[in-house]
Parts: structure tokens; C-alpha cells; sequence
């Protein structure tokens, strides 16, 4: 296996890093004009950008890592400015995440009831803004640490305690626990057949089991889907702060990357497409079997990219 | 005994080939079959236990054609593994409990199979004895999966 950005992953950070606020303010915007024009459709569309948003927010945190490595340290970089920036990432992602995931929840609703509810609308919403300051605020410090010219004054001195960071604390609590890591990874696996389970079952009635049965029975399931798959992001998060370095040059873990977001995209659409509940009872289109079969597959790619980390590499 | 099945062949070859396809392919395959089978084994048990009750049983049919294929994969990958370690996981407790629920969620689905398989067309209501085996299956595939993964720390 190939790796995808060992050498540029600096690159494709400073070309992802816009996404988590650039993407928060499109969706933002969105929902604001959704609000003023009573829209349902444009308040579907800013739902779905934060989801993705959420989604790409993924590959932006991982290859902050990669780059981080990378970076040469000296009297203009310094460890504890970018460990500032780290943290005020990994800040940034969690509400980023949590926001995507109410945004997904209320999409769901949305394709069940016609509408989401405003709760959950205007959760979305003030989750999005506090990820958007905390982002702005990541990305400032993150500016920073090649530019010290535009540095603040005092802002990040010097003298701080590299360990006093809470990717630090994670880190070390991953490390040094018996029990965390082996705990962790048993979580991860049972979310893992969770979502496995649901998915075969949406992906298996598109393609033609039990088509007796409407399409939104089988609908109602995929918020289990959901709860697996975000103990596996809460899990694999864990995994890798606690142990950055063993994933950032491995090549599973950016095709495990890579495929999470195909599979992502793909929950999405199953989520909110409209097609299938039309059929019900009739043949599903050459589209959507070929997206079931599709969705198959990167789930299975990305289990077993996942798996081959400790063989392909030597991540654990 | 456990000497001697560490000693055949295929043993040797899982636990000292450098190959992909030794070790990490047969780990990898038991994996993917565990997430079919307790994946759906679990959504079966989920319904039975009132997720989604307005959809008829006889629907979950295919279920058990998952379980089988994932249990058959598993099986055989199973003792490919086992034999790679028979010495040290023959007397490993962890294993042994890992074996009995294995064995416990499995011998549960058989009268839910004969359950559901027997229910009539538009039958959407469950029994009180079919509901506590699904909840013995989740419980068993839950420890199973926990037995397994904490094997790989507790016996080396």
C-alpha cells in the first residue's frame, strides 16, 4: 500500500485548515437565510454543509499532526506554539463534531417528519458558531507559528509547561493506563459490529431483501448506526492523540481516512436521499444498488485498513 | 495435545510466516466476520426487543443467513488463530470465557430462528421467552467481543 500524503501532509493541511471555518460560515450563513426566509430547503442544505463540515474536520486534525512532525523546530517555531494550537483544535473539532452530529439528527427527523425540530435546529446552530470561535481562534495560533511577526504579545510564552496541554493529558493517560487502551479498542469493536449490523441491513433492502418492508422502517435504524459510529470516532480520536505518531506515516490509517469520508458522504445520502422511499416495493435504480454496494465496500475498506495497522506499519 | 496442535504446519506457518497473508489476513477476516454476525445477530435482537416493532418478523429472515456466513467464516478463522496459540490460549481463562458465551449467544439463536422463521406474515408482536433470549444474545455477543479483544493484552 501506497502512502497518499506522507510528504505534502503539511500541504494538505494548510489546504484543509480553511474548511472547518470557511465551511461554518457557509453553513451558517445558510441557516441564518433559512431563519429570515422560512425555507425548510435552505435549512436542509445548511444542515447538510455542517455535516460534511464535521466530516472534513477529520482529515484537517490528522494532518495538522503529520505537519507538526514535520516541522523543523528553532528559535522561530516553537513546541509550545504549536502545542497551543493543537489544543485549541482538538477544542474546536469536539464542538465540530457534536454540532455535525445534531445537524445529521436533525436531517434525519427532517426526512421522517418533513421538518427538523427547532431545538435541534438551533442547537446546531449555537454549537456551530462556538466551533467557528474556537476554530478562529486555533487558526490564529496556528498563523502564529510561522509568523512571529503577527505574533501577540505574551499570548503563548515560552514558558508554559509542554505537558500542561490537554493532548498532553490525553496522551499520557492513554499511555500509562492498563486498562484505557485495551478498553478503548473493545468499545471501538463493538461499534464497529453495531454499525455493521445497520448498515447491512439498509444497504441489503436497496438491493432488493425484504422489500416487502418500507424503506423508512428501515430508516428509523440508522441513529444506531450513528451511535456506533460515534463511539468509533470518540475511540479512534483517543487513539490517536494518545499515540499521533504511530499513524501519521502510516499508509492504512490515511486509506482508513479516506475511506471514512466516502463511507461518511454515503450515510449522508442515505440519510436525506429521497429515491428510495419512492420505490417502495419495486426494484431500486442501477444508482442506488451501485451506492449500497459502494457503501459496502468502504465500510469494509475501512475496517480492514483499520485492522492492518499494526501489519502495514507498525501501528497498534 | 495443545503441543502438538501449536506444532502442525499450518500453526507454524501463522505464527512465524512475515507474509500478509498469514496472520494479519486470517485477524482481519475474523473481524470482518464478527462484524456481520454480532452486527446482525444484534439488529435481530434490537426488533425483538421493541426497536422498530411496526415492521413484521418475517422480514429479519435474512438475518440468519448473515449469522451462518459470518459464523462460518469465523469458525474456520477461529481455529486457524487458535492453533497459531493453542498452548497459551488452551488454558487461558480469558479464552475459555470468550468460548462459552461464543457458544451461549449462538445455542440462543437457534430457538429465535425457529421464532421467527414460524411467524405469520404480519406479525409484529414477540413472546416474553423470545424477548429474554434476545436479551441473553446481546448480552453474550457483548462479552464475547469484550472477551476477544481483551485477550490480545491479557494473554501474549
Amino acid at each position: 500500500m501506497d502512502s497518499l500524503f506522507v510528504l505534502n501532509a503539511a500541504h494538505l493541511h494548510l489546504l484543509l485548515n480553511h474548511v472547518p471555518t470557511l465551511g461554518a460560515v457557509g453553513g451558517l450563513s445558510l441557516l441564518v437565510l433559512a431563519f429570515i426566509r422560512r425555507h425548510d430547503g435552505l435549512q436542509q442544505a445548511g444542515l447538510e454543509v455542517l455535516f460534511v463540515v464535521a466530516l472534513l474536520t477529520l482529515p484537517v486534525y490528522v494532518t495538522g499532526v503529520a505537519a507538526y512532525k514535520k516541522l523543523p523546530m528553532g528559535p522561530e517555531v516553537t513546541d509550545v506554539a504549536i502545542r497551543a494550537h493543537q489544543d485549541a483544535a482538538l477544542s474546536g473539532f469536539t464542538v465540530a463534531e457534536l454540532a455535525g452530529f445534531i445537524a445529521w439528527f436533525a436531517l434525519w427527523q427532517a426526512r421522517r417528519r418533513g421538518r427538523s425540530s427547532p431545538a435541534l435546529v438551533g442547537a446546531a446552530t449555537v454549537l456551530s458558531i462556538l466551533a467557528l470561535a474556537i476554530m478562529a481562534r486555533a487558526a490564529t495560533l496556528g498563523g502564529e507559528i510561522h509568523h512571529s511577526e503577527i505574533r501577540a504579545a505574551g499570548a503563548v510564552t515560552a514558558a508554559m509547561n509542554p505537558q500542561a496541554f490537554v493532548a498532553a493529558q490525553i496522551s499520557h493517560f492513554m499511555v500509562y493506563s492498563r486498562w484505557a487502551w485495551p478498553l478503548a479498542e473493545t468499545v471501538h469493536f463493538l461499534g464497529l459490529s453495531l454499525s455493521f449490523g445497520v448498515l447491512l441491513a439498509v444497504n441489503l433492502r436497496i438491493l432488493g431483501v425484504m422489500r416487502q418492508v418500507p424503506f423508512a422502517e428501515l430508516h428509523a435504524w440508522l441513529p444506531w448506526g450513528m451511535l456506533g459510529f460515534g463511539a468509533n470516532l470518540i475511540t479512534g480520536m483517543v487513539f490517536f492523540v494518545g499515540q499521533p505518531g504511530q499513524y501519521v506515516e502510516s499508509a492504512p490509517f490515511h486509506w482508513k481516512i479516506v475511506f471514512l469520508m466516502l463511507a461518511g458522504a454515503n450515510f449522508l445520502y442515505l440519510t436525506v436521499f429521497k429515491k428510495a422511499w419512492a420505490t417502495d416495493g419495486l426494484e431500486a435504480p442501477f444508482a442506488d444498488k451501485a451506492m449500497a454496494v459502494g457503501s459496502m465496500l468502504s465500510w469494509l475498506a475501512v475496517l480492514y485498513a483499520g485492522r492492518m495497522l499494526p501489519f502495514i506499519g507498525d501501528a497498534f | 495435545m495443545l503441543d502438538w496442535l501449536e506444532s502442525i504446519s499450518i500453526a507454524v506457518w501463522l505464527r512465524e510466516s512475515p507474509s500478509i497473508w498469514a496472520n494479519p489476513t486470517v485477524l482481519t477476516l475474523h473481524t470482518t466476520g464478527m462484524g456481520v454476525l454480532v452486527g446482525a445477530s444484534w439488529l435481530l435482537d434490537l426488533r425483538l426487543l421493541g426497536v422498530g416493532r411496526t415492521t413484521p418478523l418475517p422480514a429479519f429472515r435474512w438475518v440468519f443467513t448473515a449469522v451462518a456466513l459470518g459464523l462460518m467464516l469465523n469458525l474456520v478463522t477461529g481455529v486457524l488463530l487458535f492453533l497459531k496459540n493453542a498452548t497459551t490460549w488452551g488454558t487461558a481463562i480469558p479464552f475459555l470465557i470468550k468460548m462459552s458465551l461464543v457458544v451461549a449467544s449462538a445455542a440462543t439463536l437457534i430457538p429465535i430462528r425457529t421464532y421467527v422463521m414460524n411467524s405469520g406474515d404480519s406479525q409484529v408482536e414477540v413472546n416474553g421467552t423470545t424477548r429474554l433470549l434476545a436479551m441473553v444474545s446481546i448480552v453474550c455477543w457483548t462479552g464475547a467481543v469484550t472477551a476477544g479483544r481483551l485477550l490480545a493484552y491479557l494473554v501474549p
